[in-house]
C-alpha cells in the first residue's frame, strides 16, 4: 500500500482487492486523500507563515510534491517537515520570494523550540564550584528547545508581521535588508525569537555546539561576552555543562 | 445485565485516573484553554497520544486537565498490523507518555500504518488472514508486556477488503482478545460505516464480539459520498454530529455490552465544546436508559 499511497502506483496491490461496487483505484483513493490531507496539514501547522505567504492553493500543490519526495519516517505529525526549508531552496514556482525559504527556516526551529522536550535549566549556582583555571575549559549543553539560525534575509521581520497580520508592517520591510542573526529558545511565555549581533550569534553558536568557552570567544572580537553568558544562564539556555580537555 | 470486567482490564491505579462508564470527550488543542477556565460537563477526556510526546505548553496543559479529569490515551503510531514488528523507539515514546499522565485507559488500532519505513498517516486496513492474527496477537502481547498493562485495540473503518481474507474482521478482533487479553475498543460508526461499504450485517458484527472485553465505545460523525452515477461511499471522517442510524445502533451496543465508557470523537473542523457536551450528554442519557431495564429485554 505505501506505493499507492505514497507515489500512486496501484499496480501491485489492485489484484488483491475485492472491486464491488468501486474499483480498487477508487477505494485507495479514501486512503491516498487521508495521507495527503493529514501530512498537508501537518505541514501547515508547522509552516504557517509560509502557508499564509503563498496562499492555501500553492501551499497544497508544494506540499503534494514534498510529500511524494519526503514521506514521513515517525508517527510524530509535530516532527514532520524537517527538510521543507531545503525543498521549498530548490522549488522553482516559488524561487521569485528568495526570502521564502528563510522564513521556512525559522519557522522549523519556531516549531522544535515548541515542541522540545521538557529539561530543567542549568542551576548557575553550580558555576561557582569551578576554579579559576577550569573556567577556559568549560563548555555547555545548550537547552533542546534552542537553536541558532542565519537567514540572508530579514526573515523574523517577515514571520513576524505575516502571523500577526500586520500589512503595514509587512510593506515596510525590505526583503533583502539582510542578514539576520536568529536565536530560537522556548520560554515559559512561549518561543522567543531573538536577533543578536553577528559577534553575540557566533559566540553563542559556539557554545551550543559544545566548544569551550575560550574558544568560543576566539570567534569573536570586541563586544562583551560576559553579560551574554549571563543572560544564556539566567534564561536556562543551558542545561548541564561539563570540562574539556582543552581549551581550544 | 451486570458488566464483568476481567481483572487486568481496571487500570493499576484506581481513584481519580480510572474512567468511568460514562460519556467524555474526544479533547483537541484549540479546547484546552476551554476546559481549564470552565470545566465543562465531560465525564472523562481521550487525546491522541502521538500529540503529546513532546515538552513544552501543550503537554503542561494536559498535565493540568487530567487533574481534573480521568483521561484515556488513544493511539495512532504503533501500527500493531505491521509483520515486520514494532517501532521500539515509538513504543517508548508511548511509555513515556502512559508514565506521564498516568491514563486510565491507553488504546490502539486493529490496522497498520508504516511500509517499508515510512508512516503513512492513516489506519489501514490487514489482510484478515491466520498470517495476519498471529502478527498483531504477538504485536498486541509484546505493547502490553512492555507497557506492563492491558491496551484496548479498537476496530477502524474501512473502504476495502483484500481478496485473501479468509476470516471475518469481527472474529479476528475477538480472536485477538481472546488470545491476548487485550480489550476491545468498540467504534460503533466504524462498524457502522464499513458495514455500509461492505454489506455486512452490523448487528452481526456487534454480536460476535465478547461483552466482557468491551471495554470502551467510540461515536463519531460521518460523511456519505455520492458518486455522480448514484454508488454511496461513507467516509469516517469525524467531522459531524453522529449519525441517527449510528445511534440506534449505539443502542444495540449498550444493550448488548451493558453500560460502557463511551467517547464523542469529532477532528475535522472541531466544534465549539459545547455541541461535543451536548452530544456526549445524548450518550450518557442512553448509557442511563441501559441501566435503567431496556438493556436487559434487549440483551436477554
Amino acid at each position: 500500500m505505501r506505493a499507492s499511497l505514497v507515489v500512486h502506483d496501484d499496480r501491485r496491490i489492485s489484484a488483491h482487492v475485492v472491486p464491488g461496487a468501486f474499483t480498487a483505484a477508487e477505494r485507495l483513493d479514501v486512503y491516498r486523500n487521508t495521507f495527503a490531507s493529514a501530512l498537508t496539514t501537518a505541514l501547515r501547522l508547522s509552516y504557517p507563515a509560509v502557508h499564509r505567504l503563498v496562499g492555501a492553493e500553492f501551499f497544497g500543490g508544494a506540499a503534494r510534491i514534498y510529500i511524494e519526495a519526503h514521506p514521513p519516517t515517525g508517527a510524530c505529525l509535530d516532527e514532520y517537515g524537517e527538510a521543507f526549508p531545503e525543498f521549498l531552496s530548490g522549488f522553482e514556482p516559488s524561487a521569485s520570494l528568495a526570502y521564502l525559504p528563510d522564513v521556512a527556516a525559522l519557522e522549523r526551529a519556531v516549531n522544535g523550540a515548541l515542541h522540545a522536550p521538557d529539561v530543567d535549566p542549568l542551576d548557575p549556582h553550580r558555576l561557582a564550584t569551578l576554579a579559576e583555571h577550569d573556567r577556559a575549559r568549560v563548555c555547555f549543553a545548550p537547552h533542546p528547545s534552542v537553536s541558532l539560525v542565519h537567514t540572508d534575509h530579514p526573515a523574523d521581520l517577515i514571520w513576524h508581521a505575516v502571523l500577526e497580520k500586520d500589512g503595514t508592517a509587512l510593506a515596510a520591510i525590505d526583503p533583502n535588508d539582510g542578514p539576520a542573526w536568529l536565536l530560537v529558545h522556548r520560554l515559559a511565555t512561549g518561543v522567543e525569537v531573538r536577533r543578536l549581533s553577528e559577534a553575540a550569534w557566533k559566540f553563542t553558536s559556539a557554545l551550543c555546539a559544545g566548544r569551550p568557552l575560550a574558544a568560543a570567544l576566539d570567534e569573536t572580537h570586541d563586544f562583551d561576552a560576559s553579560a551574554l553568558l549571563a543572560d544564556h544562564l539566567a534564561t536556562g539556555r543551558f542545561v548541564d555543562f561539563g570540562l574539556s580537555e582543552t581549551s581550544a | 445485565m451486570t458488566r464483568q470486567l476481567p481483572s487486568p482490564l481496571l487500570p493499576a491505579r484506581g481513584g481519580r485516573s480510572s474512567i468511568p462508564a460514562k460519556a467524555g470527550v474526544g479533547l483537541r488543542f484549540r479546547h484546552h484553554r476551554e476546559v481549564l477556565d470552565t470545566r465543562p460537563a465531560a465525564a472523562w477526556f481521550e487525546v491522541h497520544t502521538e500529540n503529546y510526546m513532546g515538552g513544552g505548553t501543550t503537554p503542561a496543559a494536559l498535565d493540568a486537565i487530567r487533574l481534573d479529569y480521568p483521561l484515556s490515551l488513544h493511539g495512532t503510531g504503533l501500527s500493531l498490523g505491521s509483520a515486520e514488528g514494532l517501532d521500539r523507539a515509538h513504543l517508548a515514546r508511548v511509555r513515556a507518555a502512559v508514565g506521564r499522565f498516568e491514563p486510565g485507559l491507553v488504546s490502539e488500532h486493529l490496522s497498520f500504518s508504516v511500509g517499508g519505513g515510512t508512516y503513512l498517516a492513516d489506519l489501514l486496513p490487514l489482510p484478515m488472514t491466520e498470517g495476519a492474527l498471529d502478527v498483531v496477537c504477538r504485536n498486541v502481547a509484546e505493547v502490553q508486556d512492555f507497557l506492563k498493562r492491558p491496551i484496548l485495540v479498537e476496530n477502524p473503518s474501512s473502504y476495502l477488503q483484500f481478496r485473501h481474507s479468509t476470516i471475518s474482521e469481527w472474529e479476528f478482533l475477538a480472536l485477538v482478545a481472546q488470545r491476548t487479553g487485550c480489550g476491545i475498543l468498540c467504534d460503533v460508526n466504524n462498524i457502522y460505516v464499513s458495514s455500509r461499504n461492505h454489506g455486512w450485517q452490523a448487528s452481526t458484527y456487534l454480536a460476535a464480539l465478547p461483552p466482557a472485553a468491551i471495554g470502551e465505545i467510540h461515536l463519531a460523525g460521518h460523511t456519505v459520498r455520492r458518486l455522480r452515477d448514484g454508488r454511496i461511499l461513507r467516509i469516517d471522517d469525524h467531522g459531524s454530529r453522529v449519525a441517527p442510524e449510528v445511534w440506534a445502533l449505539y443502542a444495540e451496543a449498550l444493550a448488548r455490552f451493558g453500560p460502557v465508557p463511551t467517547l464523542i470523537e469529532w477532528d475535522t473542523e472541531v466544534p465549539p465544546m459545547a455541541v461535543l457536551v451536548e452530544e456526549a450528554a445524548h450518550a450518557a442519557a442512553m448509557i442511563g436508559e441501559s441501566k435503567s431495564g431496556n438493556g436487559h429485554a434487549l440483551a436477554a
